[in-house]
């Protein structure tokens, strides 16, 4: 491993040697979504930056890892705002204890299946099984849930934020910034003009297409080639084009993938399906600091004559990452 | 940490010229990785002034405006046992106060 020295903390794992990349994406839970909304409201609106939000984070050690990622996304966000005196410890039990209070509902008594008699086609029996289950994991929602919805209370009685605030950001990531990287591959794949302009200067032709891209980073975009193949990564954290493409998927912000694919970026390929051929330049992004990055695939043979809307068909948020590459159509 | 004079926001660095990424230590925050500290590649474009981030993650206010840059290196010269092709490449962006002449 080189310059150990030289690790700022947990989080800087390029290099380091880790596990095989689970490519599935599991998703987000309610939970999730609410603590990802809340701390982006948080720091788009100014009250706390995000690298404030980072080095909170960074600071928590061995247990950096030891968390999920939105689980100490939002410890962080806790830790920091009580740094910055926004609540004090007793004002913060206290919301919790509040917040827990809403989920207080009536146990509902059940009959011991077994000792119920029933008729089905005439013929009384007894089930051995419950007819149905309360919930799918039987489990409600995690202690950290408690502690950020008292954050986000206790900032909205300080005027600090709106329910608004958070409800329109979990909104957006929903419904919005998933498909807008798609449209704009989709029209660069159909109009070559405007793929000369996105490869010069992204950010003003997204914003000619109408998307006002929420951010405070500059967009570059880079076209896969016959010649390069790019991917990107963040090795520090998570820096993502979220506003384009939504939420990072669950890989992308791995330790695996944060340490490997800087070293080894032709595995981790093959591990997604992807393999690049020794004479084409393998071209890694560490995205780390003020520039967000989105991806150009090549358009897909047998596509001739297509519209938007059919080649849009054809695009996936990870041709947009390099970590795959769509497939060319055969007639 | 200290900044004892607000950083000049002209860029030092002009595109292709070859650099090295100083190899130094950091306290609190900070957007150069330490794999890269310490290794020599190229600038590959100008990216614009943005605000210190060692100094946002403190809550400084008015935190310096400075230069960024997307630097360049062969993969074989981050790695000594990288695998790939020679032509291999990792770019990533830099700000200048982490930026050395070669």
């Amino acid at each position: 491993m080189p310059h150990d020295s030289l690790k700022m903390g947990p989080h800087d794992v390029g290099g380091e040697t880790a596990q095989p990349i689970n490519t599935a994406d599991h998703g987000m839970t309610y939970w999730e979504k609410f603590s990802n909304g809340l701390r982006i409201a948080v720091s788009s609106k100014g009250i706390i930056t995000l690298d404030e939000l980072r080095l909170t984070a960074e600071s928590f050690g061995k247990k950096y890892f030891e968390m999920e990622y939105f689980k100490r996304n939002g410890l962080a966000l806790v830790e920091r705002c009580k740094q910055r005196s926004f609540f004090d410890e007793a004002e913060f039990q206290n919301e919790i204890q509040t917040q827990k209070k809403n989920f207080e509902v009536p146990i509902v008594k059940l009959p011991d299946v077994k000792k119920i008699n029933h008729l089905h086609d005439g013929v009384e029996h007894t089930h051995e099984q419950s007819d149905f289950q309360e919930d799918e994991f039987g489990e409600g929602p995690p202690e950290y849930y408690f502690e950020m919805l008292a954050t986000a209370a206790i900032l909205r009685k300080k005027n600090l934020i709106t329910e608004d605030d958070i409800q329109s950001r979990i909104e957006k990531f929903e419904t919005v910034f998933p498909f807008r990287g798609v449209s704009v591959i989709a029209k660069a794949w159909y109009d070559a003009e405007f793929q000369n302009y996105l490869l010069k200067d992204a950010k003003s032709a997204i914003k000619d297409m109408g998307i006002h891209l929420e951010s405070f980073a500059d967009i570059i975009c880079f076209s896969q080639s016959e010649t390069t193949h790019h991917v990107v990564v963040c090795t520090l954290c998570s820096c993502y084009p979220r506003t384009l493409l939504g939420m990072p998927p669950s890989w992308y912000k791995s330790r695996s993938y944060r340490s490997r694919v800087v070293h080894e970026p032709r595995k981790v390929l093959e591990e997604f399906g992807t393999t690049i051929p020794e004479t084409k330049e393998v071209k890694v992004h560490d995205s780390n600091a003020d520039m967000r990055y989105l991806i150009l695939p090549q358009r897909p043979k047998g596509t001739d004559g297509w519209s938007e809307k059919e080649l849009s068909e054809l695009i996936s948020r990870d041709h947009l990452v390099g970590v795959r590459i769509p497939k060319d159509v055969i007639q | 940490m200290s900044y004892n004079s607000r950083a000049s926001s002209n860029p030092k660095y002009t595109v292709n010229q070859n650099i090295v990424i100083s190899r130094r230590g950091s306290e609190g925050h900070c957007r150069t990785p330490s794999y890269i500290r310490g290794k020599t590649g190229r600038v590959e474009r100008y990216c614009g002034n943005f605000r210190n981030p060692e100094q946002l993650a403190e809550n400084i206010k008015d935190a310096d405006i400075i230069p960024l840059y997307r630097c360049v290196f062969y993969q074989h010269d981050i790695w000594s046992n990288y695998l790939g092709s020679k032509n291999d490449t990792l770019e990533l962006e830099i700000y200048e106060h982490w930026i050395e002449p070669a």
